[in-house]
């Protein structure tokens, strides 16, 4: 089967060697590769992969935000997620943002072109210990974490991308000019992300954006 | 001229294979090995003789920098470069006291990997320009060889 994919990581060589993992498998073909989440989403947009293959952690806007503004502009494009660590959290993220498959890195070596395979096939492929969650989830038929959930429900995309971009460390005129809109609009979406989040300062801000993998610490 | 051998430490493939195919464009260094975990790198490095290892730190079991504790018990030789995405000064500072030669940051290995290996191969220290310039300067007139390293900020 020929697959066109669209790598997206903040590091060259990981980049490279995702690039090699893959395109040693006939018919597969890298058709762009991206640094960051804005640019994975105007690639693809660009090139309209059938597959995406992207780090959850990339400056600018991350992963999953990524991913489901994919998902939104290009329905027929699957996306892996690869992550560093896991967490109960990020599985639940990941399936939210529309992500159909989840692999940790280290485990690329026997799981990534497996993963890229049962997409392609539509069909879902999620790291073990992921696939164990959601199972246990299911069962349980219940919501689990709600704290970051909430987090999720309250923020519109927008917040959640300007909520990023603050806790990497711009100013609310750094963050207009980065997203062509105004500082006040900037400023009054940086007041509803403190009052909705219920924080007091941007340090409190950077703590929340660790905890909740929004950025790396 | 024998074409000094490499052995990669790292347990994600892509980084094996990222660091493949920059040596693979660099035919003056030849890949000799790989390994996923430390205590495969400690048997390889006897194993393989290489002229130098590039290590990851982060590995399940023998971690990177106690798998340069163990090869230099019996080689004080090989270089080793480690190659880590983490940037904190006290890791960079134990990692050389382990006995590493350089110290390269994942973010900037497709453009520095090459540049560090030639330094440590040539009998100098590597210090990623990324890492505080003061403990960079500390690390490398600490060294009692001459000492190397890249121009800092020019990545």
């Amino acid at each position: 089967m020929n697959l066109r994919i669209l790598v997206a990581d903040d590091h060259d060589i990981i980049r490279r060697g995702l690039k090699q993992l893959l395109t040693a498998h006939a018919g597969w073909n890298v058709c762009a590769e991206a640094k960051t989440g804005r640019e994975a989403v105007s690639l693809a947009e660009e090139h309209k992969p059938d597959v995406v293959v992207m780090d959850v952690s990339m400056p600018d806007l991350n992963g999953l935000e990524a991913a489901r503004r994919i998902r939104k502009a290009l329905p027929k494009t699957e996306i892996v997620i690869l992550t560093l660590h896991f967490s109960d959290q990020l599985v639940h993220d990941i399936v939210e943002a529309g992500a159909r498959a989840y692999i940790m890195k280290s485990d690329a070596d026997r799981d990534l072109v497996a993963a890229v395979e049962a997409i392609s096939n539509r069909r879902s492929f999620f790291t073990p210990r992921a696939a164990e969650m959601l199972l246990n989830g299911f069962r349980k038929q219940s919501t689990p974490n709600a704290a970051p959930t909430e987090y999720r429900s309250r923020l519109t995309s927008r917040e959640r991308e300007i909520t990023q971009l603050l806790a990497e460390g711009k100013s609310s005129k750094e963050v207009a000019v980065a997203l062509n809109i105004s500082v006040k609009t900037a400023e009054t979406h940086r007041a509803n992300i403190m009052r909705k989040l219920e924080l007091h300062s941007v340090s409190e801000l950077v703590r929340y954006a660790v905890k909740n993998q929004i950025i790396e610490a | 001229m024998t074409v000094p051998k490499v052995l990669i430490v790292d347990d994600h493939a892509f980084i094996r294979r990222g660091v493949q195919g920059i040596l693979q464009a660099h035919p003056e260094w030849q890949l000799c090995g790989e390994a996923d975990n430390g205590k495969d790198a400690v048997r390889m490095a006897r194993e393989l003789n290489p002229e130098a290892i590039v290590m990851d730190v982060s590995m399940p079991g023998l971690n990177g920098v106690e798998a340069t504790r163990a090869i230099r018990k019996t080689n004080a030789n090989v270089k080793i470069l480690l190659l880590t995405l983490h940037e904190s000064s006290e890791l960079v500072r134990t990692a050389f006291q382990a006995g590493i030669n350089g110290y390269l940051l994942k973010t900037d290995a497709e453009q520095e990997l090459v540049q560090a290996l030639n330094v440590v191969i040539a009998q100098g220290t590597y210090v990623s320009p990324r890492i505080d310039p003061a403990v960079a300067k500390e690390l490398i007139s600490r060294g009692s060889r001459p000492a190397a390293v890249s121009d800092a900020g020019t990545n």
